[in-house]
């Protein structure tokens, strides 16, 4: 690595942990810690929300697909996450904010029971604790492949730098350097089309040359046909019940908008998310089809950002992208802890130890982070051996999206849903789509838009007969604005 | 299933358009606080109307 990339990246984590550091004085309570004393603006929640969403295989892995499949990838942008965040911003997130939960499981056991609050919170933190090995494991590759540090010596310096602002800031601090870190990555991505462009002599050129061997490079959809994103999955699976469920039942990215300043400024900073939403394709998308222009001698696609970064960028950008891929990583990892450290704390301690302390949480907060973080540290190093493991945690992710999607769809929605068949239905549901799964090997996508199937009227039946909660408990936590008596009406306090 | 791929261009801006007519059912006072109800730019749906024609501009424009 050149110096003065170097020199890029020395700045940029000691700017990263100076602002980490400096935003943990404010932390005097669980609720500083964990919804940042209920004070962030709509502006800061939705850069973090981006820079939580941007992970790896958002970043590398998207660009090694649109180097293969080409503007297709950016669905996972577009129809899979456009509607999903208007829906957030303009229905759910009012919704939880009124209860003054602190998570999703907290507003699914409100709704339903504290079986299904503990049960989803489970599910939750076991992912969660592999996604975040998974992340820490490819920030030390990223750092490996780029300057040559051991996996040991990148896990161990990725690790302390999180640790040290997560830890000690919580949930303002993850959001502020989120949002540093996500101005970065902008500000790469921009520069990257400039000088892709540039190189290629005009985005007309570009455009003949990238279609002259690739004529479907610029078709957002694939045939039906197609083994991975045939188009009626992407729109059924992706669109209609991967994207809702992760949109409206995400921990991680939906714990910044609870701790915004105000109910508007919560669904603004999902609505401006989704503003940023629609332009990450100039940062991840671009690079893999620049990388097809210029012809790129590459072994495998996911090769193209790594080349790119390589070949395209001047000393010094290239230090600054390879910064931007470091945040998009690290805001993914600090997110990530920070919202399964909550869920521990209040979804699960709460719940199963009767005599609990409250006190206690902002110590117990900051402990759960620590371990949690040394827990991905340790178990890093073992990813690679396991092979095939980020496809397996898809896989498991679309295990419990279907379910979990109706259970908050029609918990929100209708007054009808009971916790009886709430519980039913996640775990029968979960069941199935291990069935459609393993058994039957169906596409992820589709195990996800069946499972879906199922649980929507599962859970409307079993709820015929079993007995609902009363009209006065579920008034601040079903939807329904156009009511007489509105409890929907905002208010800016 | 065998429809041509534009068609799923086609049904996504059918859905977008859904989307966006479900949006302006929701009434304003579920959307804007009485205390910014004079700011107009405080209105998501208008937000949300502007990011949906912006997804119809890209679907038109990929096919």
């Amino acid at each position: 690595m050149h110096p003065i990339d170097l020199a890029v990246v020395v700045a940029y984590v000691a700017l990263i942990t100076y602002v980490g550091i400096r935003f943990a004085q404010r932390v005097k309570t669980a609720k500083d810690f964990f919804l940042a004393g209920r004070s962030l603006t709509w502006w800061v929640i939705g850069l973090s929300i981006i820079g939580t969403n941007v992970d790896t295989n958002g970043y590398i892995g998207a660009s090694g697909n649109a180097y293969s499949i080409g503007i297709a990838q950016a669905n996972f942008e577009w129809i899979g996450a456009i509607p999903a965040m208007i829906i957030a911003a303009l229905i759910f997130i009012p919704l939880y904010w009124r209860a003054g939960v602190y998570s999703i499981p907290e507003y699914l056991g409100l709704r339903y029971n504290q079986a299904v609050r503990v049960v989803a919170a489970s599910i939750v933190v076991t992912v969660s604790v592999f996604a975040m090995g998974v992340a820490m494991w490819a920030l030390a590759i990223t750092l490996q492949t780029f300057i040559g540090w051991p996996i040991w010596l990148g896990i161990l310096v990725s690790g302390t730098v999180v640790g040290l602002y997560s830890v000690a800031g919580g949930l303002g601090a993850v959001a502020i350097t989120d949002s540093i870190q996500v101005c970065i990555m902008f500000l790469c991505g921009l520069i990257i089309v400039g000088i892709g462009i540039s190189d290629a002599g005009g985005s007309a050129n570009f455009v003949a040359k990238l279609t002259a061997e690739n004529p479907t490079h610029l078709q957002a959809y694939l045939p039906s046909d197609h083994e991975s994103y045939p188009w009626h999955a992407v729109i059924l699976g992706l669109g209609l019940v991967l994207s809702p469920a992760y949109w409206v039942g995400g921990q991680a990215i939906l714990q910044r908008t609870l701790g915004a300043k105000t109910q508007w400024d919560a669904s603004a900073g999902m609505m401006f998310a989704a503003v940023a939403k629609t332009f990450v394709p100039v940062l991840i998308v671009f690079p893999g089809l620049l990388a097809l222009v210029m012809m790129a001698q590459i072994e495998y696609p996911d090769m193209a950002l790594p080349w790119v970064i390589k070949n395209v960028l001047p000393v010094g950008i290239s230090g600054l992208m390879f910064v931007a891929i470091i945040a998009a990583l690290q805001s993914s990892i600090d997110s990530s802890i920070n919202s399964t450290a909550l869920i521990i704390t209040r979804d699960i301690r709460h719940v199963l130890m009767k005599n609990h302390n409250p006190d206690s949480d902002l110590k117990i907060g900051r402990l759960l982070t620590l371990g949690l973080l040394l827990s991905a540290m340790c178990i890093a190093p073992y990813i690679g051996n396991l092979g095939g493991i980020f496809n397996f945690l898809q896989s498991l992710l679309s295990l419990f999206q279907g379910p979990m999607l109706a259970l908050l769809l029609l918990g929100a929605m209708t007054k009808r849903a009971t916790g009886t068949a709430g519980i039913i239905t996640l775990v029968s549901g979960v069941m199935l789509a291990g069935i459609l799964s393993w058994g039957v090997e169906l596409n992820m996508l589709f195990v996800a838009f069946f499972t879906f199937c199922y649980a929507v009227p599962a859970l409307w039946i079993i709820s015929g007969f079993t007995k609902p909660h009363s009209d006065e408990h579920l008034r601040k936590l079903t939807y329904s604005p156009w009511s007489s008596s509105d409890p929907n009406k905002q208010s800016a306090a | 299933m065998d429809l041509p791929v534009v068609w799923a261009n086609y049904i996504s801006i059918g859905l977008f358009l859904a989307l966006g007519i479900g949006v302006w059912s929701i009434p304003k006072s579920a959307i804007v606080p009485e205390e910014y109800a004079g700011e107009a730019w405080r209105d998501l749906r208008w937000w949300a109307t502007g990011l949906i024609l912006l997804q119809i501009a890209l679907y038109t424009f990929f096919r």
